[in-house]
């Protein structure tokens, strides 16, 4: 597997889309609830229905070889267009494909290629050892015996699994079942890999080892994946791309390294303050407005300013004037307030697809 | 024409394959408990034959008369043989798919290249080796510790065609078991609806009380339908009650039974996924 050649830089610039979606959307009906006993009784009558809206207008192109992230707060739509892509659930609006192919109508051929690993429905029988359920596996997308153990072997290396694929799928750890969740989905070589919270509940050991694993996949086979979770750490030290939906919208599409580079252009400063000290008024904030500081977050004693890097030294001696300053931390501004930010409105930015 | 023709066996053997893995995949499953394997697949079916032959011998206690051609030995008899074929048949515990489909479980297999009802025959195949290893112990058990009083088929023949009825009937079963299981893309009474037709389909089949015994209506009505052929025929071929020239029209009811069950399954199962996926399970 690892001797397999992956894309180049230039390849992935130039190569086709595997994944592309066009003004996809997609709504569910859904019966709406009237409260108390009568509602009880009319409902049992006569329902209501009601358009939920998941996903709309989404733009997507995505080539092979790229490590995407996708974020969102829960019910942003990240699993439904998960769904929508692989074909599982289609859009109702706008076209979603995979391999130049209507995702929802995908022939064998196309499906051998994905794999799809969702944390809360395991591929894997709960009262088998794993192997087993790699076996079947192996039949159902017609892996080849001798690639098959080589696969197994080196990915259960891989993810410190190696002596747990005999014993039964309960009696292993979660990290240890999510592991093999894993090693079932790249049993085939799949080109594209959707993840979704694959380190959920997992310590720190087994969470390094899975991003390591993934990291590595993609490098060195060219596999496509997209991640989805809510830990910032998997999709900082994984993926070179960040998707951010927010109520069924893309509201970010971009460069992880931009993004990176937009944090390590200011800083947060958490100040704590004396218990005599004056508190935080907003009529502060055009007293510090002039050094392009904003309050982040504030409690009774302690503030969180974020600044920009350059002009923290001038920043600092305004805080010490303005309040009774007991101990101050000044850290690179956090990946997650900037996220934050942006779920909540406060960075918009929006990449055109192919831009 | 022949490139679709070898499109086709192409599928068939891939299907085959899987199946065989699959069922070998069952088997593991379905055995990974002892107990729970005893309990389950042993045990199961043998208590209520033994009850209903009590029931009988209270009956018919103290006289010499019998009901339908039938005296006491006669419907114990009876009520072995088809507690032995009725464990061959297709058992609703055995399908899960209900549950899968509650649970959003069958996701996982829409972006897989297989057929999800290979996986569902595989559950049929391991039920039939299981039970008909188990059924077959029960009654080499029972012949060798009574064999005065053992049923013993009255032909080669008589047994040939009770096993193929059987093994018909059981996959007429099976669908239904499917059938019933693929309403839970729509309903969530499907346990319910098992409990309510579960004792009708085994009136009908004969195992409380033979078809034969039953008014002339009931029997002529009975007689068109599947659970009939699955176990009461079998039972009074075995046994020499029932002509052999009746084997053909079993066969025909089974086999017709099949066709509509198989349509039906189709058309539920496209309907119910089209409804599944909308909803974005």
């Amino acid at each position: 597997m690892s001797g397999e050649p992956a894309l180049t830089t230039i390849q992935r610039m130039t190569a086709e889309p595997v994944i592309r979606a066009a003004g996809a959307g997609k709504v569910f009906r859904s019966w709406k609830r009237r409260p108390g006993l009568a509602g009880i009784a009319l409902d049992f009558v006569r329902r209501e229905r009601t358009d939920v809206v998941a996903l709309q207008e989404i733009d997507l192109a995505i080539t092979p070889g790229e490590f995407v992230g996708l974020i969102g707060a829960n019910g942003a739509g990240k699993t439904t267009l998960v769904k929508c892509l692989t074909g599982i659930t289609p859009v109702t609006s706008g076209s979603a494909s995979m391999f130049g192919q209507d995702s929802f109508h995908l022939r064998d051929e196309h499906k051998r290629r994905i794999a799809i690993v969702m944390g809360q429905r395991s591929q894997l029988w709960w009262d088998l050892p794993a192997i087993d359920s790699f076996h079947l596996l192996r039949e159902i997308y017609q892996v080849p015996r001798a690639d098959f153990e080589v696969r197994v072997r080196e990915s259960a290396e891989r993810l410190s699994v190696a002596d747990k694929l005999g014993r039964q799928l309960r009696q292993l750890s979660l990290g240890e079942r999510m592991k093999m969740e894993i090693v079932g989905a790249f049993l085939h070589a799949p080109d594209v890999v959707f993840l979704d919270e694959p380190t959920i509940g997992l310590d720190l050991v087994s969470r390094e080892t899975i991003r390591r694993y993934l990291a590595q996949i993609n490098r060195s086979r060219g596999v496509t994946i997209v991640l989805t979770s809510h830990d910032m750490e998997d999709i900082e030290e994984t993926c070179r791309r960040l998707l951010i939906l927010r109520e069924g919208r893309m509201i970010f599409d971009g460069d992880l390294v931009g993004l990176k580079a937009r944090v390590y252009e200011r800083r947060a400063i958490e100040v704590h303050l004396e218990p005599a000290s004056r508190a935080w008024e907003p009529e502060l904030a055009a007293r510090i407005a002039e050094f392009g500081a904003v309050l982040e977050r504030s409690a009774p004693l302690s503030l969180v300013f974020s600044v920009p890097a350059p002009d923290v030294q001038r920043f600092v001696p305004r805080l010490f004037e303005l309040f009774a300053v007991r101990d101050l931390t000044i850290e690179r501004h956090p990946l997650e307030l900037l996220i934050r930010q942006i779920f909540q409105g406060a960075e918009p930015h929006r990449k055109a697809p192919g831009e | 024409m022949s490139e679709a023709l070898n499109v086709g066996a192409s599928r068939l053997a891939r299907d085959a394959r899987l199946l065989r893995t699959a069922w070998a995949y069952e088997l593991r499953k379905v055995t990974t408990w002892r107990v729970g394997f005893v309990v389950r697949e042993v045990m199961r079916g043998v208590w209520r034959p033994l009850v209903m032959i009590f029931v009988y011998r209270a009956l018919l206690a103290g006289e010499s008369r019998s009901i339908g051609g039938y005296d006491a030995d006669g419907f114990a008899r009876y009520l072995i043989l088809a507690a032995a074929f009725e464990k061959l048949l297709f058992h609703q515990r055995g399908l899960d798919l209900a549950d899968q489909v509650f649970r959003g479980y069958v996701t996982k297999y829409l972006v897989m290249p297989v057929r999800f009802y290979v996986l569902a025959l595989a559950r049929f195949a391991q039920h039939l080796t299981i039970q008909g290893g188990v059924a077959a112990a029960l009654w080499c058990a029972g012949a060798w510790l009574a064999p005065e009083f053992w049923p013993h088929p009255v032909s080669a023949l008589a047994f040939a065609q009770a096993l193929v009825l059987v093994l018909l009937g059981s996959y007429c079963y099976f669908l239904v078991c499917f059938l019933v299981n693929t309403l839970a893309f729509w309903l969530d009474v499907v346990w319910t609806l098992f409990a309510m037709t579960s004792f009708v389909f085994s009136f009908v089949a004969g195992v409380l009380v033979p078809v034969s015994i039953m008014p002339d209506a009931l029997r002529e009505a009975f007689q068109w339908c599947f659970p009939y052929w699955a176990v009461c025929a079998p039972v009074e071929l075995f046994l020499g009650r029932l002509d052999p020239s009746a084997f053909p029209r079993g066969v025909l009811v089974l086999l017709v039974s099949i066709a509509l069950l198989e349509l039906a399954r189709g058309e539920l199962w496209r309907r119910g996924l089209a409804r599944y996926v909308g909803a974005g399970m």
